[in-house]
């Protein structure tokens, strides 16, 4: 997982992006933390907290509009708080706008519920018409970063949001193996 | 004093920054009025003009643009609350919200909102906001004024009646709106760094 979240961090520094706004989540906490402590260094993005999911999407599309380059890091069941917001908003008015979120629910999740909506997921981005893509424990830490970087140059290039689904789970070796 | 009233009264103070506006009656007042390409209609993502306006202060901070306003609703913004509280805390010099606050829903006939009884301008306040109050088109003249001429973040808490202007259907397509606001801002930025250079120069 450190090489994981190494690995996105040095994609998004790839990005060389002007604003960062973020969500909580513990998955994604070491990015998030990379940033801040960084927020506005030379070379860095100004990272930001938002308190809600769409409201992510309206200030990252903001900052899009005025020429500069941002994107959000959240967990994917905030979806269900953006949904709106990025289909009247980034999908409507075709604002590239890179989501970069980590998932739940799946293989290792210890909440017993959350995979009512992380699951669901994937086919919810689709039925919005927002592409996601996902990188997982089959991805070398090289293709994380690169994805990273590609996903943005798509929703660039494609003129819409474009989200990058992180599964940061991986098999914990057993014991003596 | 009606809402088309106080856009009446704004419009020739906001011409050279960018508007973020809310959607429905209040998008179809202001281009019955003047559709003008500094104006960025979000025709149906309620509550989230504040959101785009901060992410534009955000952005345009460090550059020659003077304000960027938003003007919304009161259901607008309790649809969205989230936004002022980040305002608070983002704390954007350049922003100035503009709240037509009739107390109703009034795009979707007229149904009461909570601030017959909640103050909106308190919660401005609250989060650290610049805050204004007018009822009458002299008071929100002078109060825009005082917002362009002190950092922000402004936020002018206007009472208005309820009830629409009747005005056409406004029925653009979204992206054009964008790429004309893009590009007018992206113009109004090399215009003003121009001017800007031009007056530095300038022997005194």
């Amino acid at each position: 997982m450190i090489a994981q979240t190494d690995a996105v961090i040095a994609g998004i520094e790839r990005l060389k992006l002007d604003f960062l706004a973020y969500l909580p989540s513990s998955s994604i906490a070491p990015i998030i933390e990379h940033f801040r402590v960084r927020s506005g260094r030379a070379g860095f993005p100004v990272a930001f907290p938002i308190s809600r999911e769409e409201e992510g999407v309206g200030i990252i599309g903001g900052i899009v509009l005025a020429g500069r380059r941002g994107a959000m890091l959240m967990q994917d069941n905030g979806f269900g708080n953006s949904l709106t917001a990025l289909t009247t908003f980034a999908v409507a008015y075709n604002v590239p706008l890179l989501v970069l979120a980590n998932t739940r629910g799946g293989l290792g999740e210890y909440n017993s519920m959350i995979h009512s909506f992380s699951e669901g997921v994937p086919a919810m981005l689709d039925a919005a018409r927002i592409p996601a893509f996902l990188v997982d424990r089959r991805n070398p830490p090289d293709d994380w970063s690169g994805t990273v970087v590609e996903a943005y140059r798509h929703a660039e290039m494609t003129h819409r949001p474009v989200v990058l689904l992180m599964d940061f789970w991986a098999p914990v070796p057993e014991a003596g193996a | 004093m009606k809402r088309i009233e106080v856009l009446e009264a704004i419009l020739p103070m906001i011409e050279a920054v960018p508007v973020v506006v809310t959607c429905a009656a209040t998008t179809r007042e202001l281009a019955s009025i003047a559709d003008r390409p500094n104006h960025l209609y979000l025709l149906d993502s309620m509550g989230l003009a504040i959101s785009v306006a901060t992410g534009l202060a955000l952005a345009l901070d460090d550059g020659p643009t003077e304000r960027v306003v938003a003007i919304e609703g009161d259901g607008s913004l309790l649809m969205n609350l989230n936004a002022l509280a980040t305002l608070g805390f983002l704390a954007p010099e350049k922003i100035i919200v503009v709240l037509l606050d009739n107390g109703v829903y009034g795009s979707t006939a007229d149904v009461p909102t909570y601030a017959g009884k909640l103050d909106l301008a308190d919660m401005a306040r609250s989060v650290g906001a610049v805050v204004s109050v007018a009822s009458d088109r002299a008071g929100v003249v002078k109060a825009l004024r005082r917002a362009f001429a002190e950092p922000g973040p402004h936020f002018l808490h206007v009472r208005i009646e309820s009830g629409n202007a009747t005005c056409p259907l406004f029925l653009p397509d979204p992206v054009a709106l964008k790429a004309r606001f893009e590009a007018w801002l992206a113009g109004h930025v090399r215009l003003q760094d121009a001017v800007d250079n031009r007056t530095m120069r300038r022997p005194r």
